[in-house]
């Protein structure tokens, strides 16, 4: 089990914004955290990444709380928002950066990066540019192109479909379903576009007012019942 | 149109979001701009009765003349450095149905309202009323007048058009500043003298009041040429400065400090790829002149040191105050980023540790000139730059973990004091204080030279305690880290 939440909560005064009783997470699973805005589903990916102090309850991955060992930082990459980025650098900079963290000689990254010259759909390398010059889409891919770069077992997403280009949407979902195959990835993602979770997930959780309102295995009716539930 | 302009700016002003800070700032702005203008009142009518003072046994009026070309050189390159351009605001504005031209001219005109369009008036005009319209007439006063604030408006727009093409560059600013310097020396041993040069022109004013008319006509110019420009260049992307192709880096040198360096390079692009940042790093040089006015003659011969303390620990520690006071603040932006990312703390602290060194290293080095002044300045260098890493880091860094405050690094740089709290305003009390108290003793019973060993063999041995430094903030960092990026998210 990658990942176990036990008895989470995040008050901001008298507002409880993320309360989880329990929830785990097996590894290879693919899931989608869905739910309206203010559903709290960014402060929880906050809290799975030490980001913010819970007001209670543990965050455990591998087994050890994520408060107090960086064991975790080792096999989980993650790309919440821009904030992540370091945007004064170029992307071969940030790329060069976050592969020393893992380790990665400057050869290992350009032999990753080529292997996504097709995600990265010649805009991004050699561009001559900052980070912080390019389009949201673009920032985006240099994250979520970062965070895969690291060759992680557990990875989080916030909102990895939004700002991307069509094509780019499909080539991220085939990206995350090889990886998932080939290596047994964990991908926890949240996503307001119903239609890109189903596709991708095979379980998906429903998150409303901070409390988890459903948690099921995909099936040939989720996108359905999702769209349902939302209507209403 | 323009005054709903106007309005519009007025209401972004008191209704941005952090308001109160941009208040304080006016407010902390107001003060400045009202003792510059103070100064300004009391140079302008002292005019008439310092320039005879200054300059002996010279005719003031000469005198008077001289002057003004060498201010509005040396106004040139302070607005280069200074003044802003007033572009962003006008991008909602651009698809809508409102002619070019009113744009612009409300472009133009919000140019004007800028502090160095007021001080000439305070400066100059007071001596043109009372002396020269008295010795030339009032016709010559007027056309005087109309030379200086021709040669303002002038300087105005030319700095903005520069600023627009983007070619300024503090390189440039430093070379003129030594251009200026050069010509006043010049001046001092009688090569070449822009005064002579410069009273030849407004004598000719004062001849032919006409000719000031000649000032007005390049005025006007680059004027047009200002509107020109925009005219043609009303788009987003133009207006803001232009990109350049950007290239990676690689500080080879920080490379032996393996993961330390890495971070520590991290930082070093943060500093020098940001204006707000490289603005204090230039600051740091500028302050260097500090010595002149502290180290005097008198002081050194008596081996005072406790006076001269001061300005040695701020012209060594400047780049640790500069940039430390707002520590963290400056990576606000990807706080989010570090944290989450592979970085071990204890690394990240070190290299701001490692940071520090380096810069007061180099401005120590830069600053031991005064050397030629005293070598005993060098010994009273020596110990604030020991005090100043050993302890001066350990003090910025430990109140940097109580800084909550986000600072945008895409605001501009100079006079901007969002992201100000009263620690920054804080941390020069102990900052400066502790030295002093560990020298005062000292000095009081005449040992000064102890005093400095004293002071030094105290930096030593927090140098040397720099291990258990290191963990004590990194701990406190843990501690605080959720407060901070708390803080740094808003």
């Amino acid at each position: 089990m990658i990942l176990e939440i036990k008895n989470l909560k995040k008050v901001y005064g008298d507002k409880t914004v993320v309360n989880i009783e329990y929830l785990q997470i097996a590894e290879g699973e693919t899931v989608g955290l869905v739910g309206n805005n203010g559903a709290g589903k960014t402060t929880f990916f906050r809290m799975l990444l030490d980001l913010i102090r819970p007001s209670e309850g543990s965050v455990l991955s591998k087994g050890e709380n994520v408060m107090q060992t960086d064991a975790w930082k080792d096999y989980t990459a993650s790309f919440l928002d821009e904030g992540f980025l370091i945007d004064y650098l170029t992307p071969e900079e940030y790329f060069i950066f976050i592969g020393s963290l893992h380790n990665l000689s400057q050869a290992d990254v350009s032999a990753y990066l080529s292997r996504y010259t097709e995600f990265f759909n010649g805009e991004i390398i050699n561009s001559g540019k900052y980070i912080r010059d390019f389009s949201k889409g673009n920032q985006n891919k240099v994250g979520i192109a970062a965070a895969l770069m690291q060759n992680p077992e557990f990875l989080v997403l916030d909102e990895p479909f939004a700002n991307l280009d069509p094509t780019t949407q499909i080539r991220l979902k085939t990206i995350l379903r090889s990886l998932k195959s080939e290596r047994r990835l964990t991908t926890f993602i949240s996503s307001h576009d119903l239609n890109h979770v189903t596709d991708v997930c095979d379980r998906i959780i429903l998150l409303e007012k901070g409390l988890v309102i459903k948690d099921f295995m995909k099936d040939e009716n989720s996108l359905k019942e999702l769209e349902e539930y939302f209507s209403e | 149109m323009l005054s709903t302009f106007l309005s519009h700016q007025r209401k972004s002003f008191w209704r941005s979001r952090n308001k109160g800070g941009s208040i304080a700032t006016q407010i902390v702005m107001g003060f400045f701009i009202l003792y510059f203008v103070a100064i300004a009142l009391i140079v302008g009518f002292g005019m008439p009765y310092l320039l005879p003072k200054v300059f002996k046994g010279q005719d003031p009026l000469k005198m008077f003349d001289g002057i003004i070309l060498y201010y509005f050189a040396f106004d040139f390159l302070l607005r280069l450095q200074l003044q802003e351009l007033p572009t962003l605001s006008i991008i909602p504005y651009l698809h809508l149905k409102i002619p070019k031209q009113k744009i612009i001219s409300f472009i133009n005109v919000k140019a004007l309202f800028s502090a160095f369009n007021l001080l000439p008036l305070f400066i100059f005009l007071p001596f043109c009323i009372i002396r020269i319209a008295e010795a030339y007439g009032v016709f010559a006063m007027l056309m005087y007048i109309i030379s200086i604030l021709s040669i303002m408006v002038f300087n105005n727009y030319t700095v903005l058009y520069i600023k627009r093409k983007s070619i300024t560059n503090i390189l440039y600013t430093v070379i003129g500043l030594a251009v200026i310097a050069g010509f006043a020396a010049l001046e001092y041993y009688k090569v070449i003298s822009i005064m002579t040069g410069s009273h030849f022109v407004f004598s000719a004013v004062a001849a032919h009041p006409y000719y000031g008319l000649f000032f007005t006509l390049v005025a006007g110019l680059m004027f047009w040429i200002n509107s020109e420009y925009l005219r043609k260049n009303l788009y987003v992307e133009e207006l803001s400065t232009k990109q350049e192709k950007k290239a990676s880096t690689d500080y080879a040198f920080l490379n032996q400090f393996g993961r330390v360096g890495e971070l520590a390079a991290l930082e070093l692009k943060l500093i020098l790829r940001h204006k707000r940042s490289r603005y204090s790093i230039t600051m740091s040089f500028f302050f260097l002149i500090y010595g002149l006015i502290f180290y005097k003659e008198k002081i050194i011969a008596a081996d005072e040191f406790g006076k001269m303390m001061f300005a040695a620990i701020f012209m060594t520690g400047i780049s640790i105050i500069m940039y430390g006071q707002f520590m963290f603040a400056w990576q606000s932006a990807h706080f989010d980023g570090l944290l989450s990312n592979k970085i071990n703390f204890k690394d990240f602290i070190k290299a701001k540790f490692l940071l520090f060194t380096i810069a007061a290293t180099i401005i120590t080095l830069l600053a031991s000139f005064y050397g030629f002044l005293s070598p005993k300045l060098l010994l009273l260098h020596l110990a604030a730059y020991l005090y100043n890493i050993g302890f001066g880091t350990v003090t910025v860094l430990y109140l940097a973990t109580m800084n909550y405050k986000r600072l945008d690094m895409t605001k501009s740089a100079s006079f901007n004091f969002q992201g100000t709290g009263a620690t920054q305003w804080l941390l020069m009390l102990p900052y400066v204080l502790v030295p002093f108290l560990v020298y005062l003793p000292f000095g009081m019973l005449d040992k000064p030279y102890l005093g400095l060993v004293v002071l030094s063999a105290f930096g030593m041995i927090m140098l040397l305690m720099r291990g258990f430094w290191v963990d004590f903030i990194t701990k406190k960092f843990e501690q605080q880290r959720y407060k901070i990026a708390e803080g740094f998210r808003e």
